[in-house]
């Protein structure tokens, strides 16, 4: 493997993201590694650390050949690259919460639902599956206030443990999906640089395969 | 420095709307190159020029694109409440033309494009909303002669526009759609396959295949597929354990394309990828990609669309293809000078006061003899700054050679300047860069 430049994400996939770039051998890199600069070479490729939503927009324009991103970054993300594998860490779900003791909490669904969430795109395609005429109000973090502070009646929203929905008195209602981190490729790169980005999958597939990496859940 | 605290402020009204682009002279003249190269290229090999408007009737714009496309439309009404929009690619123009008014023939028809196109997306993605595109389309010809011609046409007009080196994806789009009815998938889930693997989500792919009763051998072959590139033996491993006719017979496609593209010269730039699933509602035969290593995005695209000029009522087999002007310019300038043609070199000439109408008729001369010339319009004593000529009070003409200036009469000027020297071209060349600043 060599010569790609690979995005990883800042946050609570970096830890998982370096563990599995290691057993793969594909690059002896640490956290610590990008304190004194976001940009590396290692092992023959080089390594920008950049902030999760931006993964998939320095894949897209080819500025990265490849870029490791949670799946709940890419419900939400213009996409023209290829998804080629699930790393299998950082595996979080996406749920609907409303405040204990709402109607909604004991499975009565109110006419009409205002709903807080970082992801409009996701929580769009979920209400209309299941056909429930929500308003959505996008926020860009601790969504869990919005009911507290009557800006909203439930959020959607990631939980790994379920730790923060408890500690805000949020109730689980439904659950909306499931994400983990994944390998994405940009298309051209794909086609014009078959045979590195080839082995780092295989590289990765086989690391994944053999023992996930424990550490980097959300 | 600049006054940033200009971002607050109203200010005049300046900017351009957002995803649009000024082209620069320079290199505006360098795009204009490569789509004339390209426009030449199609010519050459007898594809006639046609032009359609920017704007159509949505329902004819909305028949050459995938749905996610046609929400990018920038559309309004017409006078009559009827719905318009611009013209987010030109293949269905040249098509209604086709089935109207060329409805006659003579078939096969060679027919090519170039103009704007335009896409309503979300901004700051770093992406153009207009973008220039060229392309052919060779219509009523149905062997795959005709769809290796296109490849192979594409190809030729990236080449001479400067982009060497370019690879070819070639992809058929009714083997993994016959692959997955031969498999015994019902409708539900081969909708749902071919809608993640045309997402290119390979991990929704397999997730599909979970839920699907195909077992396990089948289902290890099927993940093979989206990953199959290479060269003409991937077609063999591939035939392997196929069942139904239609996997097979794009096989056979491939093989017979794969063969005609040798013939063409394009033997390493050629990839097979049975993987490929393009609108797969849209084409319906051979497809293929073309991919410079310097760019994130396709320079081209194209493929078979039988079904499209029959929705318009006109049932004859089609390809073509399209050339992404823009981007391939972007690659050109990346790849810094390289083999397309120079602008002229430019001549710039004064004149002594009271000469202006020889200095005139002089300018006339030399722009007849194939030379690009700007006329400095102060007259000036002695050659003004920047001058390469300068037009004498006696009627005789000073020219610059090397550092000196030397004396001729105008027949002698004009036959020395009529063509561009080596010695001219070294001292003025025009980069894409300084000749913005200069005009």
């Amino acid at each position: 493997v060599s010569g790609l430049c690979i995005a990883i994400p800042n946050g609570a996939l970096l830890d998982g993201a370096c563990a599995l770039l290691r057993a793969a051998g594909i690059a002896d890199v640490r956290p610590e590694r990008f304190d004194l600069g976001l940009l590396v070479e290692v092992g023959g490729n080089r390594l920008v650390k950049v902030r999760p939503t931006d993964v998939p927009v320095y894949v897209e324009m080819g500025a990265a050949d490849c870029g490791i991103v949670g799946k709940d970054i890419l419900w939400e993300a213009h996409r023209d690259g290829y998804e080629l594998l699930d790393l299998r860490f950082g595996e979080c779900r996406l749920v609907l919460a409303a405040p204990e003791g709402a109607p909604l909490a004991r499975g009565e669904w109110p006419p009409s639902l205002r709903v807080a969430t970082k992801y409009p795109h996701a929580a769009r395609r979920f209400f209309d599956r299941i056909n429930v005429a929500a308003e959505l109000i996008k926020l860009h973090g601790s969504v869990e206030l919005a009911p507290a502070t009557g800006l909203a009646d439930a959020v959607l929203d990631i939980t790994a443990t379920g730790r923060t929905l408890r500690a805000n008195r949020l109730v689980e209602v439904a659950d909306a999906g499931r994400s983990t981190a994944r390998l994405i490729v940009n298309q051209a790169s794909l086609k014009t640089r078959t045979v590195a980005v080839n082995s780092l999958a295989a590289a990765l597939r086989r690391a994944v395969d053999g023992a996930a990496p424990a550490e980097g859940a959300a | 420095m600049q006054d940033v605290s200009a971002i607050d402020g109203a200010g005049a009204p300046r900017g351009r709307a957002g995803g649009f682009s000024d082209w620069l002279p320079g290199v505006a003249g360098r795009r204009r190159t490569v789509a004339d190269t390209m426009l030449s290229t199609f010519e050459a090999w007898g594809y006639g020029l046609v032009a359609t408007p920017l704007i159509e009737p949505l329902d004819t714009v909305a028949a050459g694109l995938s749905p996610g496309r046609q929400s990018q439309l920038f559309r309004f009404m017409d006078a009559d409440g009827s719905l318009l929009a611009l013209v987010g690619e030109r293949t269905v123009s040249v098509a209604r033309v086709v089935a109207t008014q060329l409805r006659e023939g003579p078939f096969p028809l060679r027919l090519c494009y170039c103009g704007p196109v335009l896409r309503n997306q979300a901004l700051l993605g770093g992406r153009r909303r207009e973008a220039l595109q060229a392309g052919c389309e060779l219509i009523g010809a149905a062997g795959l002669g005709a769809d290796a011609e296109c490849v192979a046409l594409a190809a030729e007009a990236l080449e001479r526009a400067g982009l060497t080196g370019v690879q070819i994806d070639v992809g058929h789009a009714d083997f993994l759609p016959g692959l997955l009815e031969g498999a015994g998938l019902d409708e539900p889930a081969r909708e749902r396959v071919l809608a993640a693997l045309s997402g290119r989500d390979l991990v929704a792919v397999e997730e599909a295949l979970e839920l699907t009763p195909v077992g396990e051998a089948e289902r290890a072959l099927l993940l093979r597929f989206p990953a199959l590139r290479g060269g003409r033996d991937i077609l063999d491993a591939a035939a392997q354990g196929l069942r139904g006719e239609r996997p097979r017979r794009a096989l056979d496609d491939l093989a017979r394309l794969w063969e005609l593209l040798q013939a063409h010269g394009l033997g390493d730039s050629v990839q097979l990828d049975l993987g490929a699933v393009r609108d797969w509602d849209y084409y319906t035969g051979p497809t293929f990609e073309l991919f410079s290593s310097d760019l994130g995005f396709p320079l081209g695209a194209g493929g078979r669309y039988d079904s499209l000029l029959g929705r318009l009522g006109l049932a004859k087999p089609a390809t073509g293809f399209v050339l992404h002007v823009d981007r391939c310019c972007d690659a050109v300038l990346r790849r810094g000078p390289v083999a397309v043609a120079e602008p002229p070199v430019m001549l710039r000439v004064s004149h002594a006061p009271g000469v202006e109408a020889t200095a005139i008729t002089i300018v006339r001369r030399l722009r007849e003899a194939g030379r690009s010339v700007v006329r400095i319009l102060e007259p000036s004593d002695t050659p003004a700054r920047g001058a390469d000529l300068h037009v004498c009070a006696a009627g005789g003409v000073r020219w610059r050679a090397g550092n000196d200036w030397r004396e001729a009469g105008v027949d002698d000027v004009v036959a020395l300047y009529a063509v561009p020297t080596q010695r001219s071209v070294v001292r003025r060349r025009v980069t894409s860069t300084n000749a913005g600043r200069r005009l």
